[in-house]
């Protein structure tokens, strides 16, 4: 129990750094998988977690009102939930609840900027003096650590849930589990070079990159 | 600026910009955190009158919208202009004139370029080898050089241009860098793909089938763009579903 409140409030932590507090991007996957890899005492697969994520997550930003999956409570409740069996299951199972967790994040963030507005000062309003800015701006912090909290918590205790009974049935090996995952993140790879003008533009320096690359990891 | 405001309201106003987002609703979209992070100035500029100080206030808290590290340029010109005294109505029209510029800047500079390629380069530091905590202690520090320095660099711009930072804005030429961006990200995205490809950890691993069908996704992504996002995801979803209900089964 208290292991669970732990990873909540490091979900809910970092919730917050994802769009409220400083977006110093501790909430990205790469980073809060090996974070919470570290508090459940597996930061291995937590960063292998994370990294997965991040590919899935590469073109997944908070901007402007866009509804986003939430990398950070997926991540954190994805390395928590693989912790529930040592099969080898446990990883492709966990990388799933945590790209169905990254969408109930992201519902939940839509539905927190709908209070928000509702106590957001209006420059008519008898009321909209300092006091209230304060008021309503901190309230807004304090419910988006709150939020990501209970999102991590409720998905912590679902995703083991799903794991501990899953994992055992798993038939694939490490590397064809991670060939299955890798798979569906080379469309978010895509769609980022997609995103950077495509390949027909970027073509040379991509083929210079992808060269340097495979022999970059054929060499090591 | 007519009226000078010491060091540490200054220091203030620009600590309190790292919470700009913290109340960021559909409505004033940054208009509360904006109003937020100006509270120390305006308070300093209204000399202690409540009805200077609260008319001060009003005048932020409407709608304001701009990229998170970029506001800090129009946070920075509109407390020089308040410290100029410049009306009401020129501060808003300020506002409204800037926040379009400060979004979509912002969006291609940090989110569309300068994240993902130091993201993608700290994974395939890993990819190649490396040991996890310097790959990502390599991404923090250097995101969070360009991101503070983003972040100083704007709020000083405002403050010493105030309504001129278009001029500044076009003289640091931010899309451009952007462009180069995009450039070295591209680079980039193709040593991560090499080394996804043939790594330690890489899919070779797996087996050519799986390096085959990850390839083909590949160019789906790259050809159909973020339409192929939720696809993707829902249908990796599904395949660990089948996977699973075949291990069950079997």
């Amino acid at each position: 129990m208290i292991e669970l409140a732990k990873i909540a409030l490091l979900g809910g932590g970092l919730a917050v750094d994802g769009t409220t507090v400083g977006q110093f991007m501790l909430s990205r996957p790469i980073v809060a998988g090996p974070l919470c890899g570290l508090l459940v005492g597996d930061p291995a697969s937590g960063l292998i977690i994370g990294v997965l994520l991040e590919i899935y997550l590469l073109v997944s930003f908070p901007s402007g009102g866009a509804q986003f999956p939430e990398g950070a409570t997926a991540t954190v409740v994805a390395v928590a939930a693989a912790t529930a069996s040592e099969a080898a299951g446990a990883l492709p199972i966990a990388v799933a609840v945590g790209l169905v967790w990254g969408h109930v994040g992201g519902v939940s963030i839509t539905e927190m900027r709908k209070i928000n507005g509702r106590f957001a000062p209006e420059p008519f309003q008898a009321n909209a003096g300092a006091s209230r800015v304060v008021s309503a701006h901190w309230g807004g912090i304090a419910l988006d650590f709150v939020r990501g909290s209970v999102v991590t918590g409720v998905g912590v205790v679902v995703g083991r849930a799903v794991v501990s009974r899953a994992a055992a049935a798993w038939p694939l090996m490490n590397d064809e589990s991670l060939g299955l995952l890798i798979v569906g993140a080379a469309v978010s790879a895509g769609i980022l070079l997609h995103d950077l003008g495509g390949f027909r533009k970027r073509r040379l320096l991509f083929g210079i990159g992808l060269a340097l690359g495979v022999l970059g990891g054929s060499l090591i | 600026m007519k009226a000078s405001l010491p060091r540490r309201v200054i220091a203030a106003t620009f600590a309190r910009s790292f919470l700009i987002q913290g109340s960021w609703n559909y409505h004033s979209m940054l208009g509360t955190g904006f109003a937020y992070a100006m509270l120390p100035a305006l308070r300093r500029l209204s000399n202690g009158d409540a009805d200077v100080y609260d008319a001060a206030v009003r005048r932020h808290v409407d709608h304001f919208n701009a990229h998170p590290y970029l506001s800090n340029l129009a946070l920075g010109a509109a407390v020089r202009l308040e410290a100029d005294g410049a009306d009401p109505e020129t501060i808003k029209r300020f506002k409204t004139a800037v926040r379009g510029p400060l979004g979509g800047l912002g969006d291609s500079l940090v989110w569309a370029t300068w994240l993902p390629m130091l993201s993608m380069m700290a994974m395939t530091l890993w990819w190649l080898g490396l040991p996890g905590w310097l790959a990502v202690g390599f991404f923090v520090i250097a995101y969070n050089l360009g991101h503070v320095g983003l972040r100083v660099w704007a709020f000083r711009i405002g403050l010493r241009e105030g309504r001129g930072v278009a001029k500044a804005l076009a003289q640091a030429d931010l899309a451009k860098l952007a462009g180069r961006l995009a450039s070295i990200s591209a680079l980039v995205l193709g040593v991560l793909g090499g080394a996804m490809l043939t790594g330690p950890r890489g899919l070779m691993g797996a087996g050519p089938a799986w390096a085959a069908v990850a390839c083909i996704a590949f160019v789906i992504g790259d050809k159909v763009g973020h339409r192929a996002w939720r696809p993707a995801a829902i249908a990796t979803i599904a395949a660990i579903t089948l996977v699973l209900g075949w291990g069950v089964v079997r």
